[in-house]
């Protein structure tokens, strides 16, 4: 398919009186990093929600590879192939590593109703699940529970779990929120390759990753996108300087 | 075996010690106390699957355990008298064959968790609470104010029913039935909850978004779980009427969901075997203090109130050193 994986048209979003999402259209093509930056508050979360259906849009239409999703529910679209991570870390703290990426693969395949097998005696569910540990960088850590993990094997293991959906888009919220330089460098290389596995629209605050890993930016700003643009174009952008990127400098 | 299965299956075997040697003590009242406590710990059994590893906290429980009490109450009064249970639209005749009896009651107590279930579990937190409470308490009145079966005096049944190759009536042999069941029910847990269906149900639990995230959804899997839990307490209910040869709207009081809860907690939140530890110590707490003061559910609260301060994890907790499931 050549089209885009992801259209977002329209979209609206309010939280009483306040805008959180104005009226936004974007969309995510094959093999891209899109990356969604702005400063706090301007509704990068709650774009991602209104994506995945957590949270219900006011107005607007989405459609995934070719199909309107508005309809389908949180879980539907999750596993129609729309794989999320969070911002917070959202694990199953007594799992250990990999029976949260095996909850992923499970998910995926859509098959929890099964009472007998012991999923930890499941192929189907433990292979794949150490499978893309290891892609995360998790080897060795299998057996230990999510919640004695570190802050940044937490948010490895949050891109364990979406890659472990085999999903056709990814929506990672701050995948590198909290971590080190160190880890920040190294979680960048990991997304790089990512994006041959399916295109990723990337909320990311770190300014070095961004442009690092972006071929498509959008800046939001009070719930609007006010450019889309290559790296270059919106760093030479004069609105944006001004709304956004002028406030780090 | 790790430590967790070693302390489950001690459990489990001193509870059929205790009877094998009232046996050979003659003690057939002490037999009928440890079978009280294997029916009581079976009920809880069902209760954990929800409130252990689905945090669902069902404040109706009663329902499902009275349920099955009347179920097999009404099966055994008509095999006695000879009059039908129901003429419409098919004929049904009473039995007083427990291997029909149960089957009957688990279906008709998972029909009821299904519907509760499916109106309870669109809530959540304490409405929930007051949710799974309110419907139990509609059965209670129900049973109070419906003459056909007694009423509020409920409903005896003079014949224990029976078992093909066993004598019902020797306490021991009941004791075998009833210790059987359980360590089904216990092992049937012990699966589910290693299960796909149990790693669901515990994820929906810790982390409900993620559940939702990775594409499960967590209505289905806690109404399921709802329904094999009612379906386990509806067979302890059954057991337990023909325990005492007799059912009444007791069995659906709120004190009674409250007892099962109890069994839970003071045995140990979504551990395997800690229905049967705190439905043991509540039956040994009964019979110890119960003849030297008429107050003793004030200690039964105490500790209780001891146990979720500072042992969460209760009784198998304690005996596990506080160390994981
Ligand atoms: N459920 C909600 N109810 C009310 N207001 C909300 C809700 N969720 C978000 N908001 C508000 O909507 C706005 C956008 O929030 P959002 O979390 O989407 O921002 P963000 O761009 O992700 O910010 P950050 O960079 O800090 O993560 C904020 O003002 C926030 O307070
Ligand atoms: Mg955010």
């Amino acid at each position: 398919m050549n089209g885009p994986i992801l259209e977002v048209e329209g979209l609206q979003k309010s939280f009483g009186a306040l805008k959180a999402t104005d009226e936004v259209t974007l969309d995510l093509r094959p093999g891209e990093i899109h990356a969604l930056i702005g400063p706090n508050g301007a509704g990068k979360s709650t774009l991602i929600k209104l994506i995945t259906g957590e949270i219900a849009a006011d107005a607007g239409r989405i459609r995934f590879e070719g199909q309107a999703i508005d309809t389908v529910d949180a879980a539907g679209r999750a596993r129609l192939g729309l794989a999320r991570s969070f911002q917070v870390s959202q694990l199953v703290p007594d799992f250990t590593a990999l029976e949260n990426v095996m909850l992923a693969v499970q998910g995926a395949s859509g098959e929890s109703f099964r009472f007998l097998r012991p999923a930890l005696a499941d192929p189907a569910l433990t292979e794949p699940a150490a499978f893309h540990l290891a892609h995360a960088g998790l080897s060795g850590r299998e057996r230990v529970a999510a919640a004695a993990l570190s802050h940044g094997e937490r948010r490895r293991l949050e891109i364990a779990m979406a890659l472990a959906m085999r999903p056709r888009a990814f929506l990672l919220d701050e995948p590198m929120a909290g971590m080190g330089a160190d880890g920040a460098r190294d979680l960048t290389a990991l997304l790089s390759d990512l994006r041959t596995e399916a295109p990723i629209l990337l909320v990311e605050h770190d300014m070095d990753a961004v442009f690092a890993l972006a071929d498509r930016v959008s800046v939001l700003v009070y719930g609007r996108v006010i450019a889309t643009g290559s790296v270059a174009e919106i760093r030479a952008d004069p609105e944006v300087r001004r709304s956004y990127l002028g406030e780090e400098a | 075996m790790n430590r967790a299965a070693i302390i489950d299956a001690g459990l489990f075997a001193a509870l059929v010690a205790v009877a094998l040697v009232a046996q050979a003590a003659g003690e057939p009242f002490v037999i009928t106390l440890a079978t009280k406590a294997a029916i009581f710990a079976l009920a809880g059994v069902g209760l954990n699957l929800v409130l252990g590893y689905g945090g669902l906290v069902s404040f109706g429980h009663a329902a499902f355990f009275g349920i099955g009490g009347y179920v097999a109450g009404i099966l055994a009064s008509h095999a006695m008298s000879g009059a039908p249970v129901a003429t419409f639209p098919f004929t049904m005749q009473g039995t007083n064959e427990m291997l029909a009896i149960w089957p009957m009651a688990m279906a008709v107590a998972g029909l009821v968790a299904l519907a509760i279930g499916a109106l309870s579990l669109r809530t959540s937190g304490v409405y929930f609470i007051m949710v799974t409470l309110a419907f139990a308490q509609m059965l209670y009145y129900f049973a109070i104010s419906w003459p056909a079966y007694g009423g509020e005096d409920g409903l005896s049944f003079y014949v224990r029913n029976t078992f093909p190759g066993l004598n019902t009536f020797d306490p021991i042999q009941f004791f075998a039935i009833v210790a059987v069941l359980l360590g089904l029910a216990l092992g049937l847990s012990a699966l589910i909850v290693r299960s796909r269906f149990g790693l669901a149900l515990r994820a929906a639990r810790a982390a409900p978004g993620r559940a939702v995230a990775v594409g499960i959804r967590p209505f289905g899997i806690r109404l399921t779980a709802f329904v094999i839990s009612g379906m386990i307490t509806g067979l302890a209910g059954a057991l337990y009427a023909d325990l005492n040869r007799f059912v009444s709207p007791a069995m659906l009081s709120w004190h009674m969901s409250g007892e099962i809860m109890v069994f839970v907690i003071l045995g140990g939140v979504g551990r395997l075997a800690g229905p049967l530890a705190g439905a043991g110590a509540y039956i040994l707490l009964e019979h110890l203090l119960g003849g030297v003061s008429e107050y003793w559910q004030a200690l039964l609260g105490l500790l209780l109130l001891v146990i979720v301060l500072f042992a969460p994890g209760g009784i198998v907790g304690m005996l596990n050193g506080g160390r994981g499931r």
